[in-house]
């Protein structure tokens, strides 16, 4: 791109200098041979005139006398006086007598031309003098090679500087080029590298010309790749995390259940052995409804549209109370509900659901016979309204707290499985809160406790 | 018989492999987590360690580092990745059973872990006969019995399986080889023979629809 620019410049370039030059040295060359002409002719003019002059009066000096021999002398030392005056400026002049050299030279007119005699130029007037002497014939030449050779010189002169000149038009012309196109190189070694998949590549292009906003623009774009490739790895990665977690997680029971069937089978049992066996096959079968069904609604939900309805918080409190009196009673612990707002809007089934996930998550949490649970509801000043569930049980490690809403990860594996958690408790809560636009937020503090809030965003029907 | 840990938090598979263990003879303990683990072995000592990767506490490739005692170690795990195969074995471990497992299989990679360390059995002896698995002999009464090297797997599957039935299939593959393309009824002529030899009519006994199986009381 670059060299072909360069090329196509250039050569525009060098036609145009060579172009005028040559106009230049060729008007140069014309007027110059044209003031030599007019001024051989203006000069022969001069001579003719005063030749004729002063032979006119030679011939009234001497005719008288007729001595025509003394006047024939006197012509000639006329003539050779001209000669040699002449002579100093460059002009040969030569006279003939056409009576005496017999030669028939019918009308010879005051052409102007060029000859050539020995290598030299001239430029050459013959002509018969006025009357009443045409009968001679004068010739005229004017020797004009040292003109010509200056002219050369001057031709020369401009075509060297012509060169010159281009040369160094040429360096100027490609570091002009290259200034203009170095942000493209740069736009173009960027671009290489994000096609080779470096997505952190950025181009620092300054000023406010067009390759600047192409360089924004590029940035823009590539900040967008990167972004969504990251997003991409992230979520192979959580796929890849999911599907091993997953087939842990079916695993298991799948061994218990196969290795009880196969205990009964093949071993001697007494009755209370094979209710035994038979009741961890029951167990193990159950769980693994329960993964089902808990993937069954993630899936769902995931592109699930709650039906909103205006929801009682008082009521939903109540109901939840209710529901987990038994389970609270068997672990010694206490629900103290805490209500500042009216109502929010959701689908009411999915909102239970996800309270009371949270509620059973905080009494698993809770040592037996201490556990104190709060649940509350306030409305914040932004206009949303948060609902907490607060424990005071074992709390979950900071490294932990990240990754508690991925599906089938469990801060302490053994305790939840103990629960019959099936590790999707929490990922479900997240989506139900995600699909009724609330922002779910755990803090924890090791050994003191475990708040969750939703924060449901708008208070509106939408 | 072998004393044996098993190490596993799931509280159905530990049951069921103390179960299994134990009817094949062997004394189990259970523990649930990383660290117990050494509790344990301070108060015992053990002839093998059955353990899981993903344990609470402490996670398994650190128990098997830790453990300084010369103790045959099994890894029982559901995560079957070569890498983590390969870093278990190379651990120190001297086997690797990925879950589900067959419990035939575990009680035979057990089986060879403990004559790798001479902590299996070498003498078996039930009603008047007597085995010798080092010398491959077997006895009547002190009198030395005749039997083929068929007979011998089959005797020797039966009692390191005691209490478990073996399927007539299982039995064809333990003596005779995977592509072996004879009957089961095969199975059922040879145990009918060990059955004379040995004088064990009453302790073989047929499991219906299944196979065989050596009964022998705790």
């Amino acid at each position: 791109m670059r060299i072909k620019t360069f090329i196509a410049t250039y050569l525009l370039f060098l036609f145009i200098l060579f172009l005028s030059v040559g106009i230049v040295s060729v008007y140069l060359n014309n007027s110059q041979i044209n003031m030599l002409k007019e001024k051989s002719a203006s000069q022969y003019q001069t001579i003719t005139a005063s030749l004729a002059r002063d032979i006119t009066i030679l011939q009234n000096r001497y005719q008288h006398n007729m001595r025509q021999d003394i006047f024939y002398d006197a012509v000639d030392t006329l003539i050779i006086g001209y000669a040699r005056y002449y002579r100093r400026h460059n002009v040969y002049i030569n006279i003939t007598d056409l009576t005496l050299s017999e030669r028939d030279r019918s009308s010879p007119g005051s052409e102007v031309s060029f000859i050539n005699i020995d290598d030299r130029r001239f430029i050459y007037i013959s002509g018969a003098l006025p009357y009443p002497f045409e009968h001679i014939l004068l010739e005229y030449r004017l020797d004009i090679t040292e003109n010509i050779a200056d002219m050369r010189n001057i031709q020369n002169i401009l075509l060297l500087s012509a060169i010159i000149f281009s040369i160094i038009a040429a360096f100027a012309l490609y570091f002009i080029l290259s200034s203009i196109f170095k942000p493209l190189s740069v736009v173009a070694k960027a671009s290489g590298n994000i096609a080779d998949g470096q997505f952190c590549e950025r181009i620092h292009v300054k000023g406010k010309n067009e390759l600047a906003q192409v360089a924004y623009d590029f940035n823009r774009m590539a900040e967008k790749i990167e972004n969504q490739i990251s997003f991409l790895e992230e979520e192979a990665v959580n796929k890849q995390q999911f599907v091993d977690n997953f087939a842990h997680e079916i695993r298991t029971p799948l061994t218990s259940i196969y290795g009880y069937a196969e205990y009964l089978q093949k071993a001697t049992l007494d009755e209370r052995e094979i209710i035994e066996s038979a009741e961890y096959i029951m167990n193990e079968a159950n769980h693994m409804k329960n993964i089902a069904n808990s993937l069954l609604e993630l899936a769902t939900l995931r592109q699930y549209e709650p039906v909103k309805n205006e929801i009682s918080i008082s009521k939903l409190f109540d109901d939840i109370s209710q529901t987990m009196e038994k389970s609270l009673r068997d672990k010694g612990a206490r629900l103290i509900c805490r209500n500042d707002a009216d109502t929010i809007y959701g689908q009411e089934d999915l909102i239970r659901s996800l309270l009371l996930n949270l509620c059973a998550n905080a009494l698993n949490a809770c040592e037996p016979d201490a556990g104190i649970i709060q649940l509350e509801a306030k409305e914040l000043p932004t206009g949303k309204v948060a609902i907490s569930v607060t424990d005071n049980g074992c709390g979950i490690p900071a490294d932990s707290l990240s990754k508690i809403t991925e599906p089938f990860y469990r801060v302490d594996k053994s305790r939840s499985r103990e629960f019959g958690g099936t590790g999707l408790g929490l990922a479900l809560c997240k989506q139900i809160a995600e699909a009724h636009g609330a922002e779910m937020n755990v803090n924890s503090n090791a050994d003191a406790g475990t708040t969750v809030t939703i924060s449901f965003a708008t208070f509106t029907t939408s | 018989m072998a004393r044996i840990l098993i190490v596993e938090d799931e509280k159905a598979i530990n049951t069921l492999i103390k179960k299994n263990l134990e009817l094949v003879g062997h004394t189990c303990v259970s523990v649930f987590d990383g660290e117990a683990v050494f509790e344990e072995m301070e108060k015992n000592t053990f002839d093998l360690i059955l353990l899981d990767i993903m344990l609470p506490k402490l996670h398994g490739f650190q128990v098997i580092q830790e453990i300084i005692e010369d103790v045959p170690v099994i890894f029982l795990t559901a995560r079957g990745a070569v890498a983590d195969k390969v870093q278990g074995l190379r651990l120190g471990a001297d086997d690797y059973i990925v879950k589900p497992f067959d419990m035939i299989e575990l009680q035979t990679r057990i089986e060879t872990v403990l004559r790798r360390s001479n902590k299996a059995d070498k003498v078996f002896s039930l009603c008047d006969a007597k085995i010798d698995f080092s010398s491959r002999q077997a006895f009547y009464k002190d009198e030395l019995i005749d039997f083929s090297p068929q007979e011998f797997l089959l005797i020797e599957s039966l009692i390191k399986n005691r209490n478990i039935a073996l399927s007539r299939d299982k039995l064809l593959e333990i003596a005779w080889g995977y592509d072996y393309g004879g009957e089961t009824r095969t199975v059922d002529v040879h145990i009918h023979r060990i059955r004379k030899k040995l004088g064990w009519e009453n302790v073989i006994k047929t499991v219906y629809k299944l196979g065989y199986r050596l009964e022998v009381r705790q």
